[in-house]
């Protein structure tokens, strides 16, 4: 592909992007509801770290860092739109088949207005976030450099994230209802992720069955980071990401050629 | 209207909706199952916090499993028996109160209890396997729990009829109406111990997780005289204050003029 054809391409998915961000920002009731959602969660957490911190959760780490990564990995999830909905939605109603015929890919498209929702809610969570755990821990982490080291990640795991639904999304095909699938997928993140406490805190078999899969990349993988300065971790966890990222998008892009084949065979 | 005619009527309306429910045996059961999977799903935190650290401001995991098996059950009763709640606010601001009104039929009665959420069915499944892990599925505790589930339940509905009225005065207040109840059912799946102070004050009063869980569970962790009535005063309160907003409210409401078919 030339230079001239890619920025041709490029741009239609970053005015899609861009669209999608300025919808959320006229959603701004919803964006609202998702900050103090936030605020209450970590909340609810300070609590607890502060009935049990006292009694040292993992070696050298305290109240102040476990809300960090709270923050973090909450923020990667609020921030990441189930987009497989509007998949679903498209599929249901027979928009699917009106949308091939446009001058770009669906699946591309679909994934460039996730990327530009995600874009704009997480700049909106991270101060919110940020505010939160100075607010409820009572400063940074003991160690913040590290917080420079979850940005990318966070980014790389909530594209994790966003290519995980794209796939549910497709799914619509062959169960049409994809929210089972969603709420099986959004569990597994919840328990081998690591949403609200770090895998450390999990027994051993448990940590080990997480770390085989891809959901401590969403969740864990930067909120880590709030722990410590650990950038070998983080590059490991970077790499991960790319690996994990070029699966599943190969993964995404089988099932929509089955889809248009089974769109070819079966009809809109 | 006569009480035994109300009763006739709600007996009618939940029958027909839970046979609405039963039709799609399929998706019943999904759904159903759905929701023990991600009540599980959730309870695993908590599993693994207490295989952890053992005890968490005085209370174990069998207080934890106890106060899962209350709350979960009146969540899921609410939304089986009551789930038109969670829909008032946008039945207020779409006038679709219009049918409800012209039949001879207690309104908000009509309104709550015309829908049904099968997934409420799995919280009352997960709710019973809590309450049997924790030990206190048996017959001496039986009427306690029936008692403190059945206060969750009423306090839910009440505290989703207030939130959802809301919108006779302020309008489209659906998702502020929807966030205040999903705040009430967080805070009530957590230890009381957590929340003291000025906390504990707006737990029982603006977000209503005080009555929902943690005086239910209270009289089931220690059943006395004082507990039961501590929770059915709760519930009594939250029901009246429900029932005056909503009058108050209807006496604001402005027809949607539409014209339209109501199944129940």
């Amino acid at each position: 592909m030339s230079a001239a054809r890619l920025a041709v391409v490029g741009g239609k998915y970053l005015a899609l992007a861009g669209a999608a961000a300025r919808r959320c920002i006229a959603e701004r009731a919803v964006l609202v509801g998702r900050v103090v959602f936030l605020g209450v969660i970590i909340f609810t957490f300070s609590r607890i770290w502060a009935v049990i911190g006292a009694r040292e959760s993992l070696p050298g780490v305290g109240v102040r860092e476990l809300l960090w990564y709270l923050a973090i990995t909450e923020w990667v999830v609020l921030g990441t739109p189930p987009m497989f909905l509007a998949i679903e939605r498209e599929v249901r109603s027979g928009d699917f088949a009106c949308r091939l015929v446009r001058p770009i890919d669906y699946m591309g498209a679909q994934i460039a207005e996730a990327v530009g929702e995600a874009a704009l809610r997480m700049a909106a969570l991270a101060p919110a976030g940020a505010l939160y755990a100075l607010a409820f821990g009572g400063g940074l982490p003991a160690d913040p450099r590290g917080l420079w080291l979850a940005l990318p990640l966070a980014l790389l795991g909530s594209l994790v994230a966003i290519l995980f639904m794209a796939a549910i999304g497709l799914s619509a095909f062959w169960v049409v209802d994809t929210n089972p699938c969603f709420l099986v997928w959004q569990k597994l993140v919840f328990v081998l992720g690591g949403l609200l406490f770090p895998l450390e805190i999990y027994p051993e078999w448990l940590q080990r069955l997480a770390h085989l899969t891809p959901f401590p990349l969403i969740c864990w993988a930067p909120g880590r980071m709030a722990l410590g300065w650990e950038p070998q971790l983080a590059l490991s966890a970077a790499l991960q990401d790319l690996f994990w990222i070029g699966l599943l998008a190969g993964l995404v892009m089988f099932l929509s050629a089955q889809a248009r084949a089974r769109l070819t065979v079966a009809g809109g | 209207m006569r009480l035994r005619a109300v009763l006739r009527f709600a007996r009618t309306l939940v029958a027909t909706n839970l046979r609405a429910s039963l039709a799609l045996r399929g998706a019943f059961w999904l759904q159903a199952v759905l929701m023990v999977v991600n009540n599980v799903a959730f309870f695993t935190m908590w599993w693994i916090l207490f295989a952890r650290f053992r005890e968490i401001g005085g209370w174990r995991l069998q207080d934890m499993m106890t106060l899962f098996g209350i709350v979960a059950p009146g969540f899921g009763l609410a939304v089986v028996f009551g789930g038109g709640a969670r829909q008032l606010a946008r039945a207020i601001v779409d006038g679709q109160l219009d049918s409800r009104l012209t039949q001879p039929k207690p309104v908000l009665l009509h309104a709550v209890a015309s829908q049904s959420t099968a997934s409420g069915w799995g919280d009352v499944l997960t709710g019973a396997g809590m309450l049997y892990l924790a030990g206190r599925l048996d017959l001496a505790h039986a009427p306690f729990i029936a008692l403190a589930i059945a206060v969750s339940a009423l306090t839910f509905v009440a505290s989703a009829v207030i939130f959802q009225s809301l919108a006779f005065w302020l309008g489209d207040v659906e998702q502020l109406a929807r966030q205040l109840w999903e705040f009430t059912l967080n805070f009530a799946l957590y230890p009381q111990p957590l929340f003291a102070g000025s906390l504990s004050f707006i737990l029982y009063t603006l977000l209503p997780a005080g009555f929902v869980g943690f005086l239910p569970v209270e009289i089931v962790r220690s059943p006395s005289l004082h507990a039961c009535l501590y929770a059915l005063g709760g519930a009594v309160l939250w029901w009246t204050l429900a029932i005056a907003v909503f009058t108050a409210g209807l006496r604001r409401y402005e027809s949607g003029n539409r014209f339209g078919a109501t199944g129940s």
